[in-house]
């Protein structure tokens, strides 16, 4: 948890920046950024990705959480995959990143297809140690992608933000 | 078929007598379903094969199919070889015609992250699989401090960079690494290499090996190497292994090593292994792996780095993602030819031709051409 903690002090000046009225972050680490109706809509996996499934269910927004960019320290570089892609399977690999010395891969959180790559994490790759969490413009989400009905059953099976924070918890005190 | 042309392009040294003297139980081709079994909690392997495609792809393999909660050691030994990180640049990493004037040694880029290091049979190195939550950069670093210390080098230790380094100060040396480490993290499993200079007879070789001729010019997204200062320890790869060994079962118990010569003949794991092998025998894996890069010959916003001089007058831009060509310009005017927009630069033996094809000025051709034949030549 105090892995946690650091992150958020880290973050926390862009988040009053950018939702002036958000409730202290401390109490409620894994909200998002974007607008509450959104927020019921993101899950994790137990892999650290997050995936934000849009209202009418046909898309999607992926990142890395920053549980998993604080574990990885100094993000150095970004792998994106190609926009437009073919569809990935849950779980294959949608990106990579390397930070301290360390090949990591981002795995899909659902069945997707990308169509839209966040290419600012091209030149800033340290973007995604700052707002992982972010799936605005300036953010460090990954990709967006269209989503089917298969990976819709997917998404229903994610870690809710309370359960992901748990999740974590546990792994941290193991 | 491919990688057996690729094999066949350099002399089959015969393999050097295996350094290898511990006592072993066994001496059997990798089996994937051993490495799988839950009762195999500690796993250790020392491989006999001296091809760096066939010892990363053998831990590549023990990566993705060993048992999630074993931890596994896998010693190896490879002939001379260059090898970059995952997401590193080729030509910025490495002098190519240097490399191409040495036949014997290969470049390779393997899977996880990190800078340029070169191995030959004075370089043993150790490789710990093991599952995420009990992964720390520096646990197996100190494993190896422990095994040199065992071996009389009480000076080695871990710096900041996880690299393991010596201190020489009392002999006036000052501190050289010795080893340097790199990390691959999937899901289920953590792996941790690195390499450890023993009694390298090409040490002198390697600054110029590893400094490119066209590093002023080129910006690169993607990892950068940090230079070191290098120093072999000076103790026997056969003893070294045997206390990395020690040190491995005195942590995790159990587990006699297993000498692996070559892969087992189970029809996909076998399967499996050539194709990761192939893979990364490819020019597209070794050259086309390469984050995007910008070659300028005049400061730019992004790189407003002073250039040295060049022998030519005209301003040379290029742009290349995936090792391939995606602009080129000279004076600020594009080329659009195919025979460079869309090249694989890892292809282009003679860029005076090309250039002459894309319409380039006389001039331009032969001093420019001859100029990047230079910079952006590639290994044969």
């Amino acid at each position: 948890m105090a892995s946690i903690a650091r992150t958020l002090m880290a973050v926390r000046p862009a988040i009053s920046r950018l939702a002036p009225r958000a409730a202290p972050a401390a109490r409620t680490p894994f909200r998002t950024f974007s607008s509450s109706r959104m927020s019921l809509l993101r899950k994790y996996t137990k892999d650290h990705e997050w995936v934000d499934l849009s209202a009418d269910h046909k898309s999607a927004v992926v990142g890395i959480s920053e549980y998993a960019a604080e574990q990885l320290g100094d993000v150095v570089y970004v792998e994106l995959p190609e926009a437009p892609g073919d569809w990935i399977e849950q779980g294959d690999a949608i990106g990579a990143v390397e930070s301290v010395k360390s090949a990591s891969d981002i795995n899909a959180p659902i069945r997707c297809k990308v169509h839209a790559i966040n290419k600012a994490l091209e030149e800033k790759p340290s973007t995604i140690n700052q707002v992982p969490e972010d799936d605005s413009h300036g953010g460090g989400w990954i990709a967006r992608v269209d989503v089917d009905e298969a990976g819709v059953k997917e998404f229903e099976g994610l870690l809710d933000a309370e359960a992901y924070q748990a999740y974590v918890s546990a792994v941290d005190e193991e | 078929m491919r990688h057996l042309r690729h094999l066949g392009r350099r002399p089959i040294l015969p393999p050097p007598p295996s350094p290898f003297t511990i006592p072993l139980t066994s001496s059997r081709p990798f089996s994937e379903s051993a490495a799988a079994n839950p009762s195999n909690k500690t796993q250790i392997y020392v491989s006999r094969s001296h091809d760096p495609l066939t010892n990363l792809s053998l831990e590549h393999r023990l990566l993705q199919t060993s048992h999630p909660d074993s931890t596994v050691l896998l010693l190896y030994t490879n002939r001379p070889c260059v090898v970059v990180g995952r997401n590193q640049n080729p030509w910025l990493e490495v002098n190519q015609a240097r490399l191409g004037s040495q036949s014997h040694i290969q470049l390779v880029r393997r899977r996880s992250g990190g800078g340029a290091v070169f191995h030959d049979e004075g370089n043993v190195n150790f490789s710990v699989i093991c599952p995420p939550r009990a992964f720390h950069r520096d646990t197996h670093a100190e494993m190896v401090v422990r095994a040199l210390a065992a071996l009389g080098e009480a000076r080695a230790r871990v710096n900041e960079r996880h690299d393991i380094v010596v201190d020489r100060g009392d002999e006036g040396g000052g501190t050289f690494k010795v080893s340097g480490s790199a990390y691959k993290l999937t899901r289920l499993r953590s792996l941790h290499h690195g390499t450890c200079l023993l009694r390298s007879p090409g040490l002198a070789g390697i600054s110029g090996l590893l400094r490119a001729p066209g590093e002023a010019f080129i910006k690169a997204q993607g990892v950068d190497s940090v230079r070191s200062p290098v120093a072999n320890v000076g103790v026997e790869p056969a003893a070294f292994v045997d206390a990395v060994v020690g040190e491995f079962r005195s942590m995790y118990g159990g587990g006699q090593a297993v000498e692996v010569d070559g892969f087992g003949d189970e029809v996909l794991e076998a399967e499996k292994v050539r194709e990761g092998y192939e893979e990364m025998g490819e020019r597209a894996w070794v050259y086309g792996q390469t984050p995007r890069f910008v070659l300028s010959t005049e400061a730019t916003e992004d790189d407003p780095r002073e250039r040295p001089a060049v022998p030519f007058e005209s301003k040379l831009y290029i742009e290349a993602k995936r090792g391939i060509v995606n602009k080129l310009t000279l004076n600020g005017t594009s080329l659009d030819s195919p025979s460079i927009v869309g090249a694989s630069i890892w292809e282009i033996s003679d860029w005076a031709s090309r250039l002459r094809d894309a319409g380039a000025g006389v001039d331009d051709v032969q001093e420019v051409g001859a100029w990047l034949n230079g910079v952006l030549a590639t290994q044969p």
